[in-house]
């Protein structure tokens, strides 16, 4: 591989991270709204069995 | 009503994205001719380019969403603003990045100063990380109200940036234009601009996601306080 | 009528010079830390190189910038600290009156620092005509101190209140200086560092011109909302 072509590819794998990293931490959030509504409905049907 | 709507958004978006996103890889490493001057080096730009413009949308999309907030005070767009201010910022970023990576390629070193473009983005960058500064600084009202008027300003920084910088790089440097976007053989402007197109569907789709998400946390908190009553 | 917010203006103008006058603090700070700055880029950059014309409209508007972010930084510190800001926006006084007044303001200040700054960088940094071109240095510094009031004038407010709003002003104010300083130092240059550009000189200050009118078109967009109802 030529050095011209790793700086290519340098550059489409940091687009790919930059984005994915963002997936990542998008499911993050997504995971703690689904734990606290987990917890919610869990106190929700102690309440009112 | 708007629930379904909003999923379909996103779907939509995100499946455009994902196609265009294949096509333009495809074609930009198969279909289109390497660059005479430049070889392989020059199919960075493909991205690079379209990350920047695509961000720039998303910079107008912040402001005109913050005039919006300015003259209804809705809470929802001072929300889309702070979330296309938010991925313009990662997108310019990446644009730096790359842009980087495209001068230790072609000139050896990891900086130009004589890339107009490079220049500016290192300034948007600096400029729209102080957006989140100023929004973590204040709560509630004003955080909207200020996150707002700076969404505006800056936004007329940024175009005031670029010719600052490339007014000032004609005088000393010989301008550097990476790619002169009239002479390029239609071969590649396809691809250009199907780059362009596929970075416009992600930037779209990544803001509904997390649009998505504020709703859900939102209704959450309504949720939350509901029950501790 | 139509003089009314003329007279409002001038009387918010002078109390904020008269304010200074009397007390003189901020400015002879301002003046200092100008002094300050210059002797530090000396050192910088004058053990490399002896002579520093070609350097010296570049520090000139570093020096000046940074000392501008000390100016904006103070120039809601009266009314804030002692409550006045409240009994203006209650007073029948447009808010885009206010805002102009202390973008006024800050520009008289420049002015002042600027009586001092400037023959000094003259003394110290250019070796050349520099006293007898100082006309034109005079009008890069009215034109751009035009522009850092406009500008200042709106972030102060934003970083009136909230969280550690002295790092916060600079953070938010100097990446929309960056354009101010790349044409003001290019002028400036144009003019001190050998033969008069008059090309460069017209189109840096054209530039300036054009920097002014944008910041005024933005604050006129946003003035209603830059104060708390």
């Amino acid at each position: 591989m030529s050095s011209g072509t790793q700086y290519v590819v340098a550059a489409y794998a940091v687009i790919w991270f930059g984005i994915l990293l963002y997936v990542v931490v998008a499911g993050a959030r997504t995971a703690r709204i689904a734990r606290e509504l987990e917890l919610l409905s869990r106190i929700l049907e102690r309440r009112d069995p | 009503m708007t629930e379904a709507l909003r999923g379909r958004g996103l779907a939509v978006s995100g499946t455009l994205a994902a196609v265009l996103t294949t096509l333009a890889v495809i074609g930009v490493f198969l279909v289109a001719p390497e660059d005479a001057d430049q070889g392989i080096i020059q199919k960075i730009f493909y991205f690079h380019v379209a990350l920047a413009s695509a961000s720039l949308v998303g910079f107008l999309v912040a402001c005109i969403a913050g005039l919006l907030y300015l003259r209804r005070r809705e809470e929802r767009w001072d929300e889309l603003s702070a979330t296309a201010v938010g991925i313009s910022l990662l997108f310019s970023g990446l644009v730096v990045v790359t842009g980087s990576i495209w001068a230790k390629a072609s000139w050896g070193t990891w900086w130009v100063w004589s890339d107009p473009r490079l220049v500016t983005y290192l300034i948007v960058v600096l400029l729209y990380a102080a957006y989140f500064v100023l929004r973590s600084s204040a709560e509630g009202e004003r955080r909207r109200r200020h996150s707002a008027i700076f969404a505006v300003a800056a936004f007329a920084s940024v175009p005031l940036s670029f010719w600052s910088v490339r007014v000032a790089n004609s005088f000393v440097h010989p301008v550097v234009f990476t790619q002169r976007g009239a002479n390029m053989p239609g071969s590649m402007l396809v691809w250009f601009v199907v780059s362009q197109a596929a970075m416009l569907a992600v930037f779209a789709t990544l803001v509904q996601l997390q649009l998505v998400q504020s709703r859900a946390e939102r209704a959450l908190q309504r949720l939350k306080s509901l029950v501790e009553a | 009528m139509s003089l009314l917010w003329a007279r409002q203006l001038r009387a918010l103008v002078l109390k904020d010079l008269r304010l200074e006058l009397r007390t003189r603090d901020t400015l002879a700070a301002m003046v200092l830390f100008s002094l300050l700055a210059m002797v530090l880029l000396q050192f910088a950059f004058g053990r490399v190189e002896s002579d520093l014309t070609r350097f010296a409209g570049g520090l000139l508007w570093v020096v000046l910038a940074l000392t501008a972010v000390l100016g904006v930084g103070r120039s809601y510190v009266a009314e804030r600290e002692q409550g006045v800001l409240d009994g203006l926006l209650a007073a029948p006084v447009s808010r885009l009156v206010l805002i102009g007044a202390k973008a006024l303001a800050i520009a008289g200040y420049l002015v002042a620092v600027e009586v001092v700054a400037v023959p000094l960088v003259g003394i110290f940094f250019v070796r050349g005509p520099f006293f007898s071109e100082l006309g034109w240095i005079v009008l890069v510094c009215l034109l751009a101190d035009v522009a850092i009031g406009l500008l200042g004038s709106l972030m102060a407010a934003l970083a009136l209140f909230g969280r550690a709003r002295e790092l916060l002003l600079p953070i938010i104010f100097l990446p929309s200086l960056v354009p101010v300083v790349i044409a003001a130092s290019g002028a400036t240059h144009a003019i001190t560092g050998g033969p008069n550009d008059m090309a460069e000189y017209r189109g840096y200050c054209l530039f300036l011109g054009v920097y002014a009118v944008t910041f005024a078109l933005v604050t006129f967009a946003t003035y209603e909302s830059v104060f708390d109802d």
